[in-house]
């Protein structure tokens, strides 16, 4: 009986006249949730490429190299026509400013939220007597729950304005070393402002992963410095960072598929920058997410449809970017738990 | 041989000489972990330039009392710590002691090897880079030689970049040992350092132990009674958190004089 049953099994859903109708329901409905994420990324990849292949032909390899972005003339009768397709008279879609806002605001994030994130997970696990742990651990995962748009209206009403006037201004002195630094520094709406906002948000993701890590590491082999008379942080430096080093990668990569990702904030703070790159640090720029939805209005209205395709093809290139990341992340993750072992390099 | 020549109890304490450093004491000791009391006043005297093992079953206390001579139940919530301990005439406990420099002067060595996960070189270099001890350019030459001196140094001269975790467990604890000694510590303290180590690695260490007594004073924790005959000079039998006796090796082996430790190393406690 179990063996038909097996069998049965393993030919999937079909000819069970020995399981009830209740049972055959029942299993159907579950083996439909169970596809229902692989549907839902497999349909959303293909609507993608499948709406974004005429703006593809069209643009061709300006996609990526182009910084002019715009939908052309709606009104006009003429059009005009690169590879085949037809379009309003002067669109282009060259997306190379969005790409780069994108990789470049989440990269700053993560450079910003990575060490702080580590910092505050030492600080909070090694240092802060454990009854106040789950207090502070709170207030960790209430940071994680702040809605993106809350972040935005604070950057452009306090924050932005605030850091262009009491920080920016130092900062832009490091200019005389690091030309991106180099003023002028705006109004606090730009690509800074946008990436420090962005590390507030991803900061309660990599910290709450680096969290259990840190607990992971062995007591005795932090002991083992304790008794050699190392402070707590040279013990941190040569014990527990690089025994989390790999994990605290992963996490980092799990932060930055979310700074890639969020709309809402970026748009609201970035100064919306389109057709240049950014200047410097300070710089109004613009990301693939904030630009889909800042432009998806006006694409609507275009008769030819093709600018409801240009941003699709961009959205594919963020799909694209998002995915690779976290593939990326999934596959340091599979050779953290498959125990390379971690070695450092001392102090 | 250096260690069967312990076996015996031959060697005199005159083997204690200036190079040997201060031996330590402990007076009323009584240590708890929030409401549990698990020393209850111990006083004992580790006699510099000699080996003291600490004896005794499971749960008796031998690990915390060790652990209390170099501070290391400091950060863990709700221990408290009464009576003195002392490194010669210094107050272990006293609010002024450097408890780095204290931890730098009082070596250890765990019940299972923990290396560092760093380079095998920076393993032994790192604290005594810390500490002041070597400069940079001192650490290839001082390197060699405390692992000469434990004798791994021809296992991984060719390896020193690379991480320790490849050495066997005997290799591990020897490199333990090597970063011990790198600081040049006056007391060590062993907790069962060879519990987790084939016999051959187990011999290897216990000759360097006998052999480390000329320079420092030696604390071992051990299960094994055998390993105690061997090595120590002095031994101390704890019970459920009191001493019961403190004798010489010699002298306790030929027959415990008290009755509670003569159970247990007759095997009828434990």
């Amino acid at each position: 009986m179990r063996l038909r049953l097996r069998q049965r099994s393993s030919t999937g859903l079909g000819a069970d006249d020995d399981l009830s109708r209740t049972d055959r329901v029942v299993r159907a409905l579950l083996l439909l949730t169970a596809l229902i994420p692989v549907l839902a990324l497999l349909f959303l990849a293909a609507e993608m490429v499948n709406s974004a292949v005429p703006a593809l032909v069209y643009a061709g390899g300006d996609l990526f190299t182009q910084q002019l972005f715009t939908f052309g003339n709606l009104y006009a009768t003429a059009e005009t026509v690169s590879h085949g397709i037809h379009a309003p008279l002067g669109a282009a879609y060259g997306a190379l400013p969005f790409i780069v806002g994108t990789l470049l605001s989440s990269a700053i994030a993560l450079a910003i939220a990575v060490p702080i994130s580590v910092g505050a997970v030492l600080a909070l696990v090694e240092r802060v007597p454990r009854r106040f742990q789950p207090a502070l651990s709170v207030f960790l995962e209430l940071l994680a729950g702040i809605p993106s748009v809350a972040y935005g209206f604070w950057g452009i009403l306090y924050f932005g304005p605030a850091l262009a006037q009491h920080l920016y201004p130092a900062l832009s002195r490091l200019g005389v070393v690091l030309p991106f630094m180099r003023g002028p520094v705006g109004a606090g709406e730009g690509l800074l402002t946008a990436a420090v906002i962005l590390a507030v948000m991803i900061i309660p993701i990599i910290a709450a992963t680096t969290r259990e890590l840190v607990r992971t590491v062995p007591v005795l082999a932090k002991e083992g410095a304790v008794a050699l008379g190392m402070t707590p942080y040279e013990t941190a430096r040569t014990v527990t960072l690089p025994f989390i080093r790999n994990g605290i990668l992963a996490a980092s990569v799990l932060g930055w598929a979310r700074a890639l990702g969020e709309t809402m904030a970026v748009l609201m703070i970035s100064g919306d920058l389109l057709n240049a790159l950014p200047a410097n640090i300070y710089s109004p720029f613009s990301t693939i997410a904030a630009t889909i939805v800042d432009l998806l209005d006006s694409a609507l209205t275009d008769p030819t449809g093709m600018a409801v395709h240009a941003l699709a093809a961009i959205g594919l290139i963020l799909l694209a970017i998002t995915l690779a990341t976290n593939l990326a992340g999934r596959v340091i993750i599979r050779r953290v738990t498959t125990g390379v072992l971690p070695v450092g390099r001392g102090i | 041989m250096v260690a069967s020549a312990a076996a015996l109890g031959v060697r005199p304490a005159t083997h204690a000489t200036q190079t040997a450093g201060p031996g330590m004491t402990v007076e009323d000791l009584r240590v708890r972990f929030d409401a549990r009391e698990v020393l209850h006043g111990i006083s004992a005297a580790f006699a510099r330039g000699r080996i003291t093992a600490l004896i005794g079953p499971t749960g008796c206390g031998k690990t915390t009392l060790l652990r209390s001579l170099n501070r290391l139940h400091d950060g863990r919530p709700g221990a408290r710590i009464s009576g003195r301990v002392r490194l010669g005439e210094e107050d272990v406990y006293d609010a002024r002691t450097n408890v780095r420099e204290l931890r730098r002067r009082i070596g250890m060595l765990f019940q299972r090897p923990n290396p560092f996960p760093q380079s095998i070189r920076e393993n032994v270099a790192l604290a005594a880079r810390i500490h002041g001890l070597w400069s940079r350019a001192e650490v290839p030459e001082r390197t060699e030689k405390v692992l000469r001196e434990v004798g791994l140094w021809d296992a991984v001269r060719d390896r020193l970049s690379s991480a320790p975790f490849a050495l066997s467990g005997g290799q591990q604890q020897l490199l333990c040992l090597a970063r011990a000694l790198a600081v040049e510590p006056e007391v060590l303290l062993l907790d069962e350092p060879t519990s987790s180590l084939d016999p051959g690695s187990m011999s290897r260490i216990e000759e360097l132990i006998a052999a480390l007594r000329e320079r420092m004073t030696v604390i071992i924790v051990t299960h094994n009674l055998q390993q105690a005959a061997r090595v120590a000079d002095e031994v101390c039998v704890l019970l459920d958190g009191s001493l019961v006796e403190q004798a010489p090796a010699a002298a306790f082996f030929r027959g415990p004089s008290d009755e509670r430790s003569r159970a247990y190393v007759e095997g009828r406690i434990g």
